[in-house]
């Protein structure tokens, strides 16, 4: 690691730790909207693809390092009431959501990860983490986080995200 | 330790030498009283904001329902001076400036019961002089573009007669709105494609996940002429363009992921795709620069645009922000200068007029940065305004 390589981390860090931003949204986009949509995805789903024994994966939910954060930008739910798949008491989970293709070191698979935000209360405002990895800017909104993803609820206000696995990433 | 006489005997003094200090206050004329003063009066500001101003948009991350914009007269060394006015800009709106018009328009959005309830969508117009909400346009409900600001989210056209509104619900769309008459002239469909760009004098394009353009036509009345398609100039999945482009005189310059720029003629009525050059010059090419942050461009009146830059680019980098930004000459296609910032970058803007100056967001806590954009020097740091997410910045026209 290289001067620039410490620079940036620890701005990054910094920056998700303490500034402001997240790319607001997550979803599939206007082509992939809802759960009718998820059939459409380069996915095969999970409970159809395990085998035997029990699945696994490791690491910390309110970390951003956790595996399946790879591609988020907002507050993780896990700290806000809720955890990495379920919304917070009392907020509504956005059916329309951006994705992001996430690594299980555990596993060694690649999962398709479903951000669903949860709205209807204010920002959490704890554990802000942002990746972006694999995000896109917004003529990409299947891949973008930089949209408020509360679409489809009845508030349109954001306060945090989840990371849901919908299932196994085909190999290209 | 003093007994209780010599205590006693200093009190005295003292007193002596108070109440002689009386008596030559008396012996002194009062000067007079202040004057009774007015109640009621509200500053406002000029018609034209100086070269020196900035818009500052704080969206407000914590608190999204309270975005605000301040006012910032950069020339001034205080925040008493600095802060010309604020005016706010609810759920992470977009603005654009019209000099001509002496008016700021805001797309927001409200709740009847705040966090919750009904929504409705607006577009405030705000005045320069008053910063007074002086009419709202009533947006078709739930469909605005609501994300992190954007500067071409808002376009003014046809002279600034008319406002083009990016809406994405999630399907994609742009409300016409007539800005003299203060109302909604159509919507128009730009399905798979987002945001609204120059296209000539009466028209807009929009930026297309399959990498193309969509530029559409509008009549006198504003309904559509044409909409054209571009042939696919770049790969959304692996060479991506960032949304945000730079413009000098016709032309926008849109920075790729890569770290090339991708010159865009946008005066006709359909966009004009030219042939992309690389920001980084070959030598350094190794050190992996490239463009990132929230607002990564700007451009001044010498013709010159500007990238916020930053080196290792990894996949994921590219919102992070950067250590410097770099000026280029277009013409020339080639680097003039790059500004070394003090802190981390992740926001700029230029002002306007012939000694142009660079403001930058530092996301680490969050103050602002102000550079000679000539000489690259350091002039100050501007921390205290009580701002909380400065994501977007705008030099004011």
């Amino acid at each position: 690691m290289n001067f620039f390589d410490k620079v940036f981390e620890q701005r990054s860090r910094q920056l998700a730790q303490r500034s402001s931003r997240r790319g607001l949204l997550k979803g599939l986009g206007a082509m992939l909207v809802g759960g009718a949509s998820i059939p459409l995805l380069p996915v095969a789903r999970a409970a159809g693809a395990e085998g035997a024994g029990r699945p696994v994966e490791e690491g910390d939910p309110s970390s951003c390092d956790y595996w399946r954060y790879c591609a988020i930008d907002g507050f993780l739910c896990d700290c806000c009431g809720g955890s990495a798949n379920t919304c917070p008491p009392g907020t509504e989970m956005s059916p329309v959501t951006w994705i992001g293709t996430c690594h299980n070191p555990a596993d060694g698979r690649n999962y398709v990860i479903s951000y669903n935000d949860c709205c209807g209360k204010s920002s959490c405002g704890a554990c802000l983490c942002m990746r972006d990895e694999g995000d896109r800017p917004v003529y990409r909104p299947d891949k973008t986080n930089d949209l408020n993803w509360c679409l489809g609820t009845s508030s349109v206000t954001y306060h945090c995200s989840t990371a849901i696995v919908v299932g196994v990433a085909f190999d290209d | 330790m003093w007994n209780g006489s010599e205590t006693r005997a200093v009190a005295a003094v003292l007193c002596g030498l108070m109440g002689a200090g009386q008596a030559l206050a008396a012996d002194k004329p009062l000067p007079p009283p202040l004057p009774v003063e007015p109640i009621g009066i509200v500053e406002t500001l000029p018609r034209e904001y100086p070269a020196s101003w900035f818009l500052v948009h704080d969206a407000a991350f914590f608190h999204m329902s309270d975005g605000k914009v301040w006012v910032l007269d950069t020339a001034e060394d205080t925040v008493a001076r600095q802060v010309q006015g604020t005016f706010n800009v609810s759920m992470i709106g977009n603005i654009q400036q019209s000099p001509s018009r002496a008016e700021i328009y805001a797309t927001e959005t409200f709740q009847t019961r705040g966090t919750r309830g009904e929504r409705i969508d607006v577009l405030t117009i705000w005045d320069q002089e008053n910063l007074s909400p002086v009419a709202e346009v009533v947006l078709p409900q739930g469909k605005r573009f609501m994300g992190l600001p954007e500067r071409d989210a808002l376009l003014l056209l046809n002279d600034d007669r008319w406002l083009a509104v990016a809406n994405f619900s999630p399907a994609a769309s742009v409300t016409l709105v007539d800005l003299e008459e203060r109302k909604i002239i159509g919507d128009i469909g730009t399905p798979g494609c987002v945001l609204t760009y120059p296209a000539g004098k009466r028209g807009f394009s929009s930026l297309c996940a399959d990498g193309r353009f969509l530029s559409t036509e509008l009549a006198e009345d504003g309904s559509v002429v044409a909409q054209v398609r571009t042939d696919a100039f770049f790969d959304s999945d692996d060479s991506p363009i960032f949304e945000r482009p730079a413009y000098v005189g016709d032309m926008a310059y849109f920075p790729t992921f890569a770290g090339e720029v991708i010159p865009v003629d946008v005066s006709g009525k359909v966009a004009r795709v030219g042939e992309p050059w690389h920001l980084v010059p070959e030598a350094e090419r190794e050190q992996g620069w490239a463009p990132g942050g929230i607002g990564i461009t700007g451009e001044d009146d010498l013709g010159r645009f500007y990238v916020l830059m930053h080196p290792d680019a990894t996949d994921g980098s590219h919102n992070g922000g950067g250590a410097e930004v770099w000026i280029y000459n277009p013409e020339k296609q080639t680097r003039v200068a790059r500004i070394a910032l003090r802190e981390w970058g992740l926001s700029l803007a230029v002002s306007r007029g012939p000694e142009p100056k660079l403001l930058v967001t530092n996301p680490v806590n969050m103050s602002l940065e102000l550079y000679d954009a000539q000489s690259g020097d350091f002039l100050k740091t501007i921390p205290d305004l009580g701002q909380n997410t400065p994501l977007m910045l705008f030099g004011a026209r």
